[in-house]
């Protein structure tokens, strides 16, 4: 899109007074997951935790939930907290915070669905950053996490348009971004990068926002681009996608996008990518547990 | 109290019966040896079936049977029987809807344009071991349904080999229990089964899709007749053959299939190590095996 169209965008945007605002709790959890895990404070968290009662009693049901299996019933919080692991607990805490962004009666995609697809894109962008060993897995995870965005804003902004754009990419199986193309004249690309503009993300990640259905070619921004658009595509191939078929498909190994990590990371090249992608099938699971435990009040 | 760092460290911990890294360990067995990979959300049915090997064989713990597997002067014996417990009773129609959809709505259609440029108006399928024909059936069912809607006026041929006579004779007969038939959606059971007792026989009209006959795919000569072939699957059989013969199959299959025509395997079955000659693709839920143009090297090998 121009510059010009994009300017009209944002002003759109950011004039509407239900522009999403950034979740409270984001800050500073950004900030603490910087440190390494070990560091963390346990009983520092499992404090802040138990100011939340709705966090807390998910946590406790999370942990109690058929993905444990057989432990002994679990009842506190901080039992609950050393069970699930600290990413766990953090994915539920995001998923929280995130889940408030929009109005619960705003939704057009089916929250769950919206927030099983974001999941399984951040579990599955960290587990590429882990193999290829780029070195910000947390970032990777978190370019995952929010790089549909766009798709909240639209929610706010062009209700109407973004429904019908929606209903059209539902009914002809096609890609959302195209479909928002059609109907709209912007994607959920254009309209995440404005937020993400507004909630002052750094650059690297506003990037992936924008940049991952359309990465360019040759290959626009960096690594984080090309690994949540390869995320992105495999769990819509593997059940964590928008809810409905998208009949295509896809060589990953000749991928624009898989070929630019190659060059990145030579040793991209040696990965089973065929054992890479039965391994999802296990994220799928842990996301479904994740998101029921979130969305089950 | 000081924190159980295992515990923060390690990201995702299953099910404690399951978390003994034996498991995980003859998980990474089977997938070098069969390439069938067990996901960890499975484990419960590979310690299912682990048990009644073991109990078989006597050896009380998963430690001691992977010595079964790995030490013992038989071990390839018990391998095969592993493999044999992992796929047995695994068959029926319409197995797997995620490979069903990816033939319906993007290989056919991506193969058939490519024909209709050329104006030959025809498909060729090749279900190898095909054990009792369960596979065939489906894909003879699904074919019949587009030929009434999106291929008129094509034919299809599919062809049905297996090594066992016994299973072939059963597939010929082409009549199945309710286990076997419980995947078929309602419209296709009602218009292409008839009820037979308690059993369901495959209905006249599909019948004459499918050619069954007896191939052992070890056999160079016969194999090497097979040709001009769009569609083969091999689901679950190569897992018994060793690495050399495993590549020589995959040879033939790639020298009968047409350029751009399609391998499927199991629904968790790999080519990894095998060959590079073919693309792996991704459908929604589903992966195969593509045949380019021209053999290219796989992205960063020189
Ligand atoms: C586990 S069954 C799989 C059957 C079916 N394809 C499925 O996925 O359910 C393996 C089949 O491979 C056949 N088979 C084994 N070795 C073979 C060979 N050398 N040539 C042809 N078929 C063979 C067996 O007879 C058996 O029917
Ligand atoms: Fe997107
Ligand atoms: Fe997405």
């Amino acid at each position: 899109m121009t510059m010009e169209t994009f300017d009209r965008l944002r002003s759109r945007i950011t004039s509407i007074d239900s522009m999403p605002t950034i979740p409270v709790i984001l800050r500073p959890l950004l900030r603490c997951l910087d440190q390494p895990v070990e560091q963390i404070d346990i009983t520092r968290i499992v404090e802040l935790i138990s100011y939340d009662k709705t966090i807390a009693a998910q946590c406790v049901r999370m942990a109690n939930s058929a993905l444990f299996g057989r432990h002994k019933q679990v009842e506190s919080v901080r039992t609950a907290v050393m069970n699930l692991g600290m990413w766990r607990v953090r994915d539920l805490l995001f998923s929280n915070s995130l889940s408030q962004v929009i109005p619960a009666n705003r939704w057009i995609v089916d929250p769950t669905v919206f927030w099983r697809h974001s999941l399984g894109v951040a579990l599955v962008c960290r587990k590429f950053a882990e193999i290829l060993g780029y070195p910000d897995t947390e970032k990777a995870y978190l370019a995952g996490l929010l790089h549909d965005i766009g798709i909240l804003v639209n929610s706010m902004v062009a209700p109407e348009e973004f429904r019908a754009a929606f209903s059209k990419a539902t009914r002809e199986q096609i890609a959302l971004d195209e479909a928002e193309r059609a109907t709209m004249g912007f994607t959920h690309c254009d309209s995440g990068r404005v937020l993400a503009e507004a909630w002052k993300i750094t650059p690297d990640l506003i990037q992936a926002i924008e940049l991952h259905h359309d990465i360019g070619d040759p290959v626009r921004g960096g690594p984080l681009v090309a690994m949540v658009h390869l995320s992105d595509l495999l769990c819509r191939l593997r059940g964590l996608g928008y809810g409905y078929y998208e009949p295509r498909q896809v060589d990953f190994a000749n991928e624009r996008g898989w070929l630019y990590l190659v060059m990145q990371f030579p040793n991209l090249a040696d990965l089973d990518l065929a054992r890479f992608t039965f391994t999802l099938d296990e994220y799928a699971k842990e996301v479904e547990e994740l998101v029921s435990t979130v969305f089950t009040r | 109290m000081p924190i159980d760092s295992t515990v923060l460290a390690n990201e995702r911990v299953p099910v404690d019966a399951l978390t003994d890294p034996v498991w995980t360990r003859i998980r990474d067995l089977i997938y070098q040896v069969s390439g069938i990979y067990q996901a960890e959300n499975k484990f419960h049915l590979l310690v299912r079936r682990c048990n009644v090997r073991m109990k078989a064989v006597g050896s009380r713990t998963p430690r001691e049977y992977l010595d079964f597997l790995t030490e013992r002067p038989n071990r390839d014996a018990e391998m095969r029987n592993l493999l044999n417990e992992i796929t047995i009773g695994e068959t029926c129609l319409f197995r797997s809807m995620p490979q069903v959809e990816a033939l319906r709505k993007v290989v056919i259609p991506s193969l058939a344009e490519v024909k209709r440029k050329l104006s030959y108006t025809k498909l060729r399928f090749w279900s190898a071991g095909c054990s009792t024909g369960e596979e065939s059936y489906t894909l003879a069912m699904i074919m019949l349904e587009e030929s009434q809607k999106t291929l008129k006026g094509w034919t299809f041929e599919i062809m049905a080999t297996d090594l066992n006579e016994r299973s072939i004779a059963k597939a010929q007969e082409g009549i199945y229990n309710d286990y076997a038939v419980r995947n078929v959606p309602p419209d296709f059971k009602k218009k292409y089964f008839t009820q037979a007792g308690s059993n369901f026989r495959v209905a006249d009209c599909v019948r004459p899709l499918v050619t069954f006959s007896r191939l052992n795919m070890l056999d160079d000569s016969k194999m090497l007749f097979m040709r001009g072939i769009d569609v083969i699957f091999c689901c679950n059989v190569l897992i018994y053959f060793d690495g050399k013969s495993k590549t020589r199959t995959v040879n033939h299959f790639y020298n009968a299939l047409m350029t751009n025509g399609y391998f499927f395997l199991g629904q968790s079955e790999s080519l990894y190590g095998i060959t590079e000659k073919f693309h792996l693709v991704h459908f929604p839920g589903a992966t195969a095996y593509w045949k380019p143009n021209e053999p290219v090297l796989k992205a960063g090998s020189a």
